[in-house]
C-alpha cells in the first residue's frame, strides 16, 4: 500500500503542473476546452492528493510499522485521536497534510458558486495548483511519508507523552489549514496581476478566504500558548522561540491586509499596499517554515531534517520576487482613485495602524534572524533574548490597541473639534480614573498602570459607541434597547465583529500585562506535612502516591492541601507520568484557576527520605487570555459568517 | 491639465507630504525603539569548543552555550533542585561542567543536545540560569532504521 500512496503523489504532481499551465494558456488565449480540462485536473490532483491522505490515515489505524514514518510516530497502545493527530505530528507527514489542504481548498475555489471573481479564477486555480506542485516535489523527493523500512519493527517509537495532550489535536492542523490558507489570497492577488483587472473585485473575493486563514492562525496561536502553558511546565505560554514568531508574523500581515481592505473598499485607496500585503503574508509563512524545518534557526521546535532548506529557499525566491515583480510591472493599473482627506480621520489611523502591523512584524522578523545577521556580518553568533521583543514589540502592540479605540471614535467623517471632545470625553475619564485608582491601590508597576488605564479606555470607547449605535437604533425602529443592541450585530456583522475582536484583543492585552508584571515564584523542599506560603496561599505537603496505569505507565503523585488566606480551597495534586517506551518523565503541572489568578505548582523532585521540591507561581489574570482568546473566536466568526442577503 | 486642477494638486501634494512625514515618523520611532532593545538584548551564542577557545575573557559575562549532555554526568543535589552535569562538544574533545538550579524541561535527558544560558565562574563551572531543550514535537527516535 505504501507503494500505492507514493504513486498516487507522483501521479498528482503530474495532474497538478498539467492544471497549472493549462490553466495559464488557456485563460491567455481564452481557449474554454483548456480551461475546462485544468479545472478537472485540478479536481482529479484533489482526489490524487486526498487517496494518498486516506492511505497513510489507513496504514496509521492498522498499525502498518514497516512505513518508517508510521513506526517513528505511533504505537500500538495510542488512542484513535493521537494516531490520527500523528498525520500532524511529524515533517513528512505535516508536509502531505498541509498539501491536502490546500488541494482541498483549490477545489473549493473551483466548485464555489460564485457570483464574482469568476474571471479571476482560472489563474488564481493556476498559482495554486503550482504551490501545490511544489510540495508534491517536495514530499516525493526529500520527505516522502510513505518510505519503507527493510524490516517490521513490532510496534513503534509512540507519540512522545509530552504531545499527549488535546493541544496536539487542534494546534497543529489549525496552523497548517492557516498556512495553506493564505495560498488562495495570493493566488487571487497575482490572478488579478495576471488578468489586468485590478479593481475591487479580487479583494471581495479574497475577504472571506482571508478572514478564515486568519481565525485559524490567531485560534491556533492562541491554543498554542495555551497548551506550553499547562503542559510544558515553566509557567509560561510564550516565549518568542521562532517556530512561535514563524506563526505570529503572516497573523500580523493578515491583521493589517484585513485593515488596509476596508480602506480599499471604502476609499478606493491602499491599493499596491494590499496587495503587498497579501503577497507577504503568503511568503512569511512560506519563510517561517524554511527557517523551522531547515534547522539554519536553532529553536526549541526544530524539525531534525534539513534536506528541505534549499527547496523552500528556491520557492520562497520565486515567490517572493515573482509577485513583486509582477506588482512593479502592473503598477500603472494600481493608481489610487481618490486621496485621504483630513490628517485627523479613519484613513490616517487606518494607515498608522497597518504601518505599526508592518513595523512590529518587521521587528519580530529581525530578532527571529538575528543569530543568522549576526553570523553573517560580525563573525561571531549573537542571539537576542526575550526582553528585545518585550521592549521593541509590546510598545507597538500597544500603540496599535489604543488607535483601535481612537479608531472607533473618530468615525469616516472629520469630526468637528467639538463633538470629538464629547466623544472622547467619558473614556478619557475612565482611563484617567481608573490609572489614579490603581495608583491609589498602590499597583507600583507604571507600565501596567498605563496599559490598564489604556485598556479601559478602549473597551469604554468601543461600548460607549456600541451603546450610542443601539440608541440610535432604538429610537428609529422602536424595538426596545437590549435588541437593538445585539440586534446591530445581525445588521452589520463585519462592524460589530470588530468590535468584538477589538475588545477581545485588549483583553488578552490585560491578561498577558498582568501575568507577566505580577507574576511571583518561589521554591520550596516539603516533608510531609510541612507548609509554604506563597502570597495569600499556603499549600502543605500531605502525601505521594504512584499510580501503575495499564502495564507501560506509572503516575507519581503529590497532594498538596491548598489554603488561601486561612481558608481551605481544596487540594491539588501536581505528578510526574513515567513510561515504559520513554526515557523521560513527563511533568503534570498542578493549576489552580480563578479570574483574579492561577497558583502553579510544578514537581521538581524528591528523594528517598520523603521530601519533595516543588516550583510555586503566581501568574495573575492568566485566565483572561483564555477567555479573550473566546472572544476572538466568536467576534471572528461573527464577522465570517456568511450574509444571506449578499448584497455585495 | 486643466487650470482648476492646479490647486487641488497642491492640496493632493500637501497631504502626501503629511502623510509621508507622519509615516516616516512612524518608522524612525520603531527603528529607534529597536535598536535601543538591541544593544541591551544580545547574548553570544558559542558551542562547547568555541567557548573553551575564548579563554578566561568570557568569565562572568552572560553567554549562551549548546552542547551535548555527556552520559553518566548527571546528578542531581537538594531534591532535585540543583542539577550538575557535563555538555561535550560534537566531536567529543571539550568539555564545560553545568550547574543549573531551577525547573529542569521533561526533555533533558543524558546525549541529548542543550542550550544553557548563565556564565562562567572563576573556578571553571558554568552557572546556568536557564536550560533549554529542543522540544520533543518532532522527536525522532534514535533506533528508526536505517536514519
Amino acid at each position: 500500500m505504501a507503494d500505492v500512496g507514493y504513486v498516487t503523489l507522483v501521479l498528482a504532481l503530474i495532474t497538478s503542473i498539467y492544471s497549472a499551465l493549462t490553466y495559464f494558456f488557456g485563460q491567455r488565449q481564452d481557449r474554454t476546452t483548456f480551461v475546462e480540462s485544468a479545472r478537472n485536473s485540478l479536481i482529479t490532483t484533489s482526489g490524487l492528493v486526498s487517496l494518498s491522505v486516506i492511505i497513510l490515515l489507513h496504514a496509521l489505524i492498522k498499525h502498518n510499522f514497516q512505513i518508517e514514518y508510521i513506526a517513528a510516530y505511533t504505537s500500538r497502545e495510542m488512542s484513535l485521536p493521537y494516531l490520527i493527530s500523528a498525520l500532524w505530528a511529524g515533517n513528512d507527514g505535516s508536509l502531505l497534510f498541509w498539501a491536502w489542504l490546500l488541494s482541498l481548498m483549490g477545489l473549493v475555489v473551483v466548485l464555489q458558486r460564485r457570483n464574482r471573481g469568476t474571471a479571476l479564477v482560472p489563474y488564481a486555480s493556476a498559482i495554486i495548483m503550482l504551490t501545490e506542485a511544489f510540495f508534491l516535489i517536495v514530499l516525493i523527493f526529500v520527505s516522502n511519508p510513505f518510505t519503507e523500512l527493510s524490516y517490521l519493527p513490532a510496534d513503534g517509537m509512540g507519540l512522545n507523552p509530552m504531545l499527549e495532550n488535546v493541544g496536539m489535536i487542534f494546534h497543529p492542523p489549525l496552523l497548517l489549514a492557516g498556512y495553506a490558507g493564505l495560498t488562495v489570497p495570493f493566488a487571487f492577488a497575482v490572478g488579478a496581476l495576471l488578468a489586468r483587472k485590478l479593481d475591487e473585485e479580487w479583494l471581495l473575493t479574497i475577504r472571506r478566504w482571508i478572514l478564515l486563514t486568519w481565525l485559524f492562525l490567531g485560534v491556533g496561536n492562541l491554543i498554542g500558548a495555551w497548551w506550553a502553558y499547562v503542559e510544558l511546565g515553566w509557567g509560561g505560554y510564550w516565549a518568542w522561540d521562532p517556530v512561535e514568531n514563524a506563526g505570529l508574523m503572516p497573523w500580523l500581515i493578515a491583521t493589517a491586509f484585513l485593515h488596509s481592505a476596508v480602506m480599499q473598499r471604502r476609499r478606493h485607496t491602499f491599493k499596491v499596499w494590499s496587495m503587498v500585503l497579501v503577497i507577504l503574508s503568503f511568503t512569511l509563512a512560506i519563510f517561517g517554515t524554511f527557517l523551522t524545518r531547515s534547522g539554519i534557526i536553532s529553536s526549541v521546535h526544530t524539525y531534525s531534517e534539513s534536506h528541505l532548506g534549499p527547496f523552500f529557499l528556491i520557492f520562497l525566491g520565486i515567490t517572493l520576487f515573482g509577485s513583486l515583480g509582477l506588482l512593479l510591472y502592473r503598477r500603472k493599473w494600481l493608481k489610487s482613485d481618490a486621496e485621504s482627506e483630513a490628517i485627523v480621520s479613519r484613513d490616517s489611523t487606518f494607515m498608522l495602524t497597518n504601518l505599526l502591523f508592518v513595523g512590529a512584524t518587521a521587528v519580530i522578523l529581525i530578532g527571529t534572524i538575528y543569530p543568522l545577521i549576526s553570523e553573517t556580518f560580525s563573525g561571531a553568533k549573537t542571539e537576542l533574548g526575550v526582553s528585545f521583543f518585550n521592549q521593541v514589540a509590546n510598545p507597538i502592540f500597544i500603540a496599535i490597541i489604543v488607535l483601535a479605540g481612537i479608531c472607533t471614535l473618530i468615525g469616516w467623517q472629520r469630526p468637528s473639534n467639538k463633538e470629538m471632545i464629547r466623544k472622547f470625553l467619558w473614556p478619557v475619564g475612565v482611563a484617567v480614573v481608573s490609572c489614579v485608582i490603581l495608583w491609589v491601590v498602590g499597583m507600583g508597576h507604571w507600565t501596567a498602570i498605563v496599559i490598564f488605564s489604556l485598556s479601559s479606555f478602549i473597551i469604554v470607547a468601543i461600548v460607549f459607541q456600541w451603546v450610542k449605535e443601539a440608541i440610535t437604533r432604538h429610537r428609529t425602529s422602536g424595538s426596545g434597547i437590549a435588541s437593538s443592541f445585539f440586534g446591530l450585530v445581525g445588521a452589520n456583522r463585519p462592524r460589530y465583529g470588530a468590535y468584538l475582536v477589538h475588545i477581545a484583543i485588549v483583553i488578552i492585552a490585560i491578561g498577558i500585562t498582568g501575568s507577566s508584571s505580577f507574576d511571583v515564584q518561589t521554591e520550596a523542599t516539603l516533608e510531609p506535612g510541612e507548609s509554604a506560603t506563597i502570597k495569600q496561599y499556603t499549600l502543605t505537603y500531605e502525601n505521594m502516591e504512584i499510580d501503575h496505569v495499564g502495564d507501560t505507565k506509572a503516575v507519581l503523585r503529590t497532594t498538596l492541601t491548598v489554603y488561601h488566606s486561612g481558608k481551605p480551597v481544596g487540594e491539588l495534586a501536581p505528578e510526574k507520568w513515567f513510561y515504559m517506551n520513554f526515557e523521560q518523565p513527563v511533568t503534570e503541572v498542578a493549576i489552580r484557576s480563578t479570574l483574579v489568578e492561577d497558583l502553579y505548582v510544578i514537581l521538581m523532585g524528591w528523594d528517598e527520605t520523603g521530601a519533595v521540591a516543588y516550583t510555586f507561581m503566581v501568574n495573575p489574570l492568566v485566565s483572561w487570555i483564555w477567555i479573550g482568546g473566546f472572544l476572538f473566536l466568536i467576534g471572528g466568526l461573527v464577522v465570517f459568517w456568511p450574509d444571506r442577503r449578499r448584497s455585495r | 491639465m486643466h487650470p482648476r486642477c492646479i490647486p487641488a494638486l497642491g492640496n493632493i501634494l500637501l497631504r502626501r507630504k503629511k502623510f509621508l512625514i507622519g509615516g516616516i515618523a512612524v518608522i524612525a520611532a520603531i527603528a529607534c525603539l529597536s535598536y535601543v532593545g538591541l544593544s541591551g538584548s544580545t547574548t553570544y551564542y558559542y558551542t562547547v569548543s568555541e567557548f573553551i577557545e575564548q579563554g578566561s575573557s568570557v568569565i562572568d559575562q552572560n553567554v549562551r552555550v549548546q552542547g551535548q549532555v555527556l552520559a553518566g554526568s548527571v546528578e542531581q543535589e537538594d531534591v532535585g533542585r540543583i542539577l550538575r552535569f557535563t555538555i561535550i562538544s560534537d566531536d567529543g574533545n571539550d568539555t564545560l561542567p553545568v550547574v543549573y538550579e531551577g525547573v529542569v524541561p521533561d526533555a533533558f535527558t543524558e546525549d541529548n543536545d542543550v542550550v544553557v544560558e548563565g556564565h562562567l565562574d572563576s573556578a571553571g563551572i558554568f552557572q546556568a540560569h536557564t536550560l533549554q531543550t529542543k522540544c520533543p514535537s518532532r522527536y525522532v527516535p534514535e533506533e528508526s532504521g536505517e536514519s
